[in-house]
């Protein structure tokens, strides 16, 4: 065989292995494992509205995110199983995700019960859980749990304290002030804590008023609040209390001065005539100045055309919408920083750094891996909800509304 | 189909196959499975536990109870508070959180079980009611006090090497525990007391049961149960809430589980905690959440239309089916070879006075006597003392006095509304009487509990039947052998419920259901309960009342029979060519008192007898 024929063989021979190399790798890129992420929402029973919304934003990020050449150049799937508004359930699905579906990555269920149950399991087999609604931190005690809730460490203490700086720079600081309050666990301590914060600051308490966590009867308690008639009323309600407490009242003919609620169902409250004024905490509305960047200018719109197909009635993207987007966002940003699948890594690489999402930049390195308090102070204005405080984060020439 | 009847010990292979199940499933976590199937069977186990124990108050006894996430609750925050503020061992604290709630329960049971109207829907809303005010409490006291408890900091006890595998072996622990005990329960005196309380508790009391401590028995075990699981499920939600923890979900679906499974059977509720479960997590998946939970609604609904006694019933009427007819009664045919419904009525008199063995058990002072007219004379054994009964002012028995004599039988008639069936209820002990003694040997019985005047030897027997409605033909006579006067071990009951169903011809049907016995064949049921219970004195109301002319011979004879083997009766009939036949003596009552006795003869010549009854109602 001549050195020439030698030469031309060895060239075939090195450029068929440079094909199949790079046939190999192109192949790679399109058909690549998944990465497979592994989670729960309460998709049917009593949280069920809000984790429709989860579910939602979720299948609108992965899509985006797929578009994106998903993570690390794999696509990214989303096991998602239904929790039925059941702790005990979660606990076991989470098992299943990471025993015997074996995700690589979790990503937290809605409501806190569910993710102290997904954060147990999460513990015990060291993996990583990204989460967007816990809203106790002081229960969160495990060091591999990202809350991208970001209502800093003790929100008890610091949501009432900016919801009357608010109120004071507006100069309507209340002189008497009714409590009422739901006793379920995450919103109860939270009007312990405004309770509190208003007795420092020399207010006077009209009414301290606890109801039960599945009342429907607000007529009692509408009585008490007209009958303390104070200046400004904190409801510590959940879902849709708010609504059945506002009508409670208008069958007593009294209009509550500047009520502020807790965690509202966002449509209900705003569409309703009530709710006009009406005074919530949020971490993002579809406005600017939260909607001035491209991505989340298209996560509004993209939500909204989504939200309207599901048969949802409040189609602006709300706090629950951005904080189910932010823990997708979180997750993405500590993959792609670290290259990596690794649990350990990615939980130490977010712990260190911060994230930048839809609610702004997140730090995970306080205590519980809580980090800033990033609570804001919305209101309904024109059937929508609006942020009215701080000032920075309202609309143009929008204004906090008071009495 | 009627349940397994009590039958003394149990089938030694069937323990033994339990016990290798029972070992076979705690070995799985050495195989080291994913941990989400320890997991899962962790919830299976857990609703094993509590729908069987559930099914120990509301099945067995009847007492529907929407009171399970009460107990259940109780035992969560006993758990929750003990290992958080008490800082105690977490397995220390499962006995106290099972204590804890069988205390709320028999609490309760003290209070509700003696109040007769608070059965049926009233007890189910009473034990929801509870649920509710021990919610508020709860989360109104230092127990909860709105934000929940904890417990992630509680260590977990090391039963195995990891902390999935540990907590399903606590489960399934604590539903071996909760199936053998339901179990054991239905297969015993206990269990017999309950079904009988659930078909009829009125009689069950008239026939021996003491019901009130049987139920507490029932509502303690029940209530316990659930708490022990309530303990140890505070660990595994780790995050313990009043609203989660005192939901309807608990109630809901132990009630769901037991129908859907058989609630009068022990392994009932545990094949359908095991059936919803499995439901539960099949349709799990984001894309089919909505579709399963409606599956799942439209397979409880159709297993609820088409399998009514539930999964354990359907199984029970299948295995029935393929038993030998004779094997399931453990009867024997009549000496006739034809059922009592073929037999000629006269035949079967003839057959009960040939076959007097149940009554060889009478009591030898009454057994010894042979002829009613020798016992006028002696001295009343049953006295009735000015008996006054009065119903919301109306007065029913109007100082009442009569004497029974040992071995006769004393006829009691009067026209309707004179008080004879009120009379026959105050003696029997289903009522106490405003004013008045019932003495038997001398012993007042008129304010004891019905069960104590069965279990002194007064039988009854119902104008209108009242069997045990789900109970077997045997069953019903072998319930009052257990708990009357003989207080006879499961065994031995049964053989004497043969010897009394023998006796009045209904051996045959022993295995059958009382709804498919004629009205003959369950008036001489009723004789049957009553004989079983070894009676001093037996109570016939009305036992001819609507029978032929010729079940009237049969049943004349066999009553005659029953008299001349020893037994005292209270015979009270409208029949006057019965009463004339059978009497030694005979009392007349007219409007709550009694207007005249003596012998029968003289009696019915007696103008204000002929005036207030016999004018009208003379065959």
């Amino acid at each position: 065989m001549s050195m020439f024929s030698i030469a031309v063989r060895g060239i075939r021979f090195i450029a068929l292995a440079c094909a199949v190399l790079a046939g190999g790798a192109a192949l790679a890129a399109t058909s690549g494992a998944p990465v497979r992420v592994g989670g729960t929402l309460a998709l049917t029973g009593p949280l069920a509205p809000t984790g429709l919304i989860h579910k939602l934003v979720g299948e609108i990020y992965l899509e985006q995110v797929n578009r994106r050449d998903g993570f690390l150049g794999r696509p990214v799937e989303w096991v998602l199983l239904d929790d039925q508004s059941k702790a005990d359930l979660a606990r076991s699905l989470y098992e299943r995700l990471v025993t015997v579906d074996r995700v690589d990555l979790l990503i937290g269920p809605y409501a806190t019960g569910g993710i102290l149950s997904a954060m147990a399991v999460a513990e015990r087999h060291g993996k990583l859980l990204v989460h967007n609604t816990l809203g106790i931190p002081k229960l969160a005690k495990y060091e591999r749990q990202i809350p991208v809730y970001s209502i800093g460490v003790v929100p008890e203490q610091t949501l009432p304290a900016t919801l009357f700086d608010a109120l004071a720079a507006n100069g309507k600081t209340p002189k008497t002030v009714a409590f009422v309050t739901s006793k379920f666990p995450s919103v109860h301590f939270m009007s312990v804590g405004a309770r509190e914060t208003a007795k420092k600051r020399g207010i006077t308490e009209a009414l301290w008023l606890e109801f039960e966590f599945g009342t429907r009867d607000f007529g009692p308690i509408a009585a008490r609040i007209r009958e303390a008639n104070a200046d400004f009323l904190w409801v510590g309600s959940i879902g849709l209390e708010g609504n059945q407490l506002l009508e409670a009242l208008k069958k007593l003919d009294y209009a509550p001065k500047n009520p502020f609620f807790l965690y509202p169902s966002p449509g209900p409250l705003a569409q309703s005539p009530d709710g006009a004024n009406a005074l919530s905490m949020t971490l993002f509305e579809d406005h600017a100045p939260f909607t001035n960047t491209p991505q989340a200018a298209e996560f509004a719109r993209v939500y909204r055309e989504r939200a309207a197909k599901a048969g949802i009635t409040y189609l602006d993207a709300d706090m629950q919408a951005a904080v189910a987007y932010a823990a997708w966002q979180t997750l993405e940003a500590a993959v792609t920083a670290t290259g990596s699948l690794d649990d350990a890594r990615l939980a130490q690489w977010l712990r260190a750094n911060r994230v930048d999402t839809l609610l702004g930049k997140l730090r995970f390195d306080g205590p519980g891996n809580y980090g800033d308090d990033l609570q804001k102070i919305k209101q309904v204005q024109s059937g929508r909800w609006i942020t009215v405080w701080p000032r920075e984060f309202a609309p143009p020439g929008a204004r906090m509304n008071l009495q | 189909m009627p349940v397994r009847p009590a039958s003394g010990p149990r089938p030694p292979g069937r323990v033994v196959a339990a016990v290798a199940v029972f070992l076979a499933l705690a070995c799985l976590p050495l195989a080291q499975p994913p941990a989400f199937f320890e997991s899962f069977l962790y919830l299976v186990f857990l609703w094993v536990a509590l729908a069987t124990s559930w099914t120990i108050l509301s099945g067995y006894s009847g007492y529907f109870s929407f009171g399970h996430g009460a107990f259940f609750g109780v035992g969560v925050y006993t758990t929750a508070t003990l290992v958080t503020a008490g800082e105690m061992p977490f397995l220390a604290t499962l006995p106290l959180a099972g204590l804890a709630s069988l205390l709320l329960g028999v609490g309760i049971g003290a209070v509700v079980f003696r109040v007769r109207r608070l059965r049926g829907e009233l007890f189910a809303l009473l034990t929801l009611a509870i649920t509710f005010v021990l919610a508020t409490i709860a989360l109104n006291t230092p127990i909860d006090g709105g934000p929940g408890v904890f417990l992630s900091g509680v260590s977990m006890p090391r039963l195995y090497a990891t902390p999935a595998s540990t907590l399903y072996l606590m489960a399934l622990l604590v539903a071996a525990l909760a199936l053998a005990i339901a179990w054991q329960l239905q297969y015993s005196r206990v269990g017999r007391a309950l079904f009988a309380i659930a078909d009829d508790e009125d009689v069950a009391e008239v026939m021996g049961v003491p019901t009130f401590s049987y139920k507490l028995r029932a509502i303690g075990i029940s209530a316990g149960l659930a708490g022990v699981a309530g303990g140890m499920h505070a660990l595994f939600v780790t995050y313990v809430t009043v609203s989660e923890t005192f939901s309807i979900t608990v109630p809901l679906y132990v009630v769901l589980m037991s129908v859907m499974g058989g609630m009068r059977r022990w392994y009932g509720p545990a094949l359908g905690a095991i059936v919803v479960t499995a439901l539960t997590y099949a349709f799990v998946g984001g894309e089919w959440a909505l579709a399963g939970r409606a599956l799942i609604g439209l397979t409880l609904i159709l297993v609820i239309l088409f399998l009514p006694q539930g999964f354990a019933g359907s199984i029970g009427a299948w295995r029935a089916r393929w038993q030998p007819r004779a094997a399931r009664s453990g009867a024997q045919l009549t000496p006739h070879g034809l059922s009592p419904s073929e037999a000629p009525a006269t035949a079967q008199a003839e057959a009960a006075v040939a076959r007097p063995s149940i009554l060889s058990l009478n009591p030898p002072a009454a057994a010894a006597s042979s002829s009613g007219a020798l016992h006028a004379a002696e001295a009343p054994f049953l006295r009735c003392e000015a008996i006054h009964m009065a119903f919301k002012g109306v007065k029913a028995l109007d100082g009442v006095s009569l004497e029974v004599h040992s071995g006769e039988i004393l006829g009691l008639v009067g026209p309707n509304g004179s008080g004879k069936s009120t009379l026959v209820n105050v003696i029997s002990g289903l009522l106490q009487p405003t004013a008045g003694q019932v003495l038997l040997d001398g012993e007042d019985l008129a304010l004891l509990p019905a069960h104590r005047a069965a279990r002194a030897g007064i039988a009854r027997t119902y104008q209108i039947p009242r069997p045990f409605a789900r109970l077997s033909v045997l069953e019903n006579v072998a319930l009052p052998a257990m708990f009357g006067g003989l207080q006879l071990a499961p065994a031995a009951a049964l053989e004497r419920a043969r010897e009394a169903l023998d006796f009045v011809g209904l051996l045959d049907r022993a295995a059958d259901l009382p709804a498919t016995l004629n009205l003959h064949q369950r008036k001489f049921l009723e004789l049957a309960r009553a004989l079983a219970i070894r009676p001093r004195v037996v109570l016939l109301d009305e036992v001819l009342a609507g029978l032929t002319p010729a079940e009237i011979d049969s049943a004349i004879a066999m009553v005659r029979s029953i008299r001349d083997a020893g037994t005292t009766i209270l015979f009270i009939e409208h029949n006057m060519r019965a009463v004339l036949a059978l009497t030694d003596r005979l009392v007349v009552l007219n409007q709550g008192r009694v207007i005249a006795h003596g012998r029968p003869a003289d009696v019915v010549r007696e103008p204000q007898v002929i005036e207030a009854y016999l004018g009208t109602a003379a065959c």
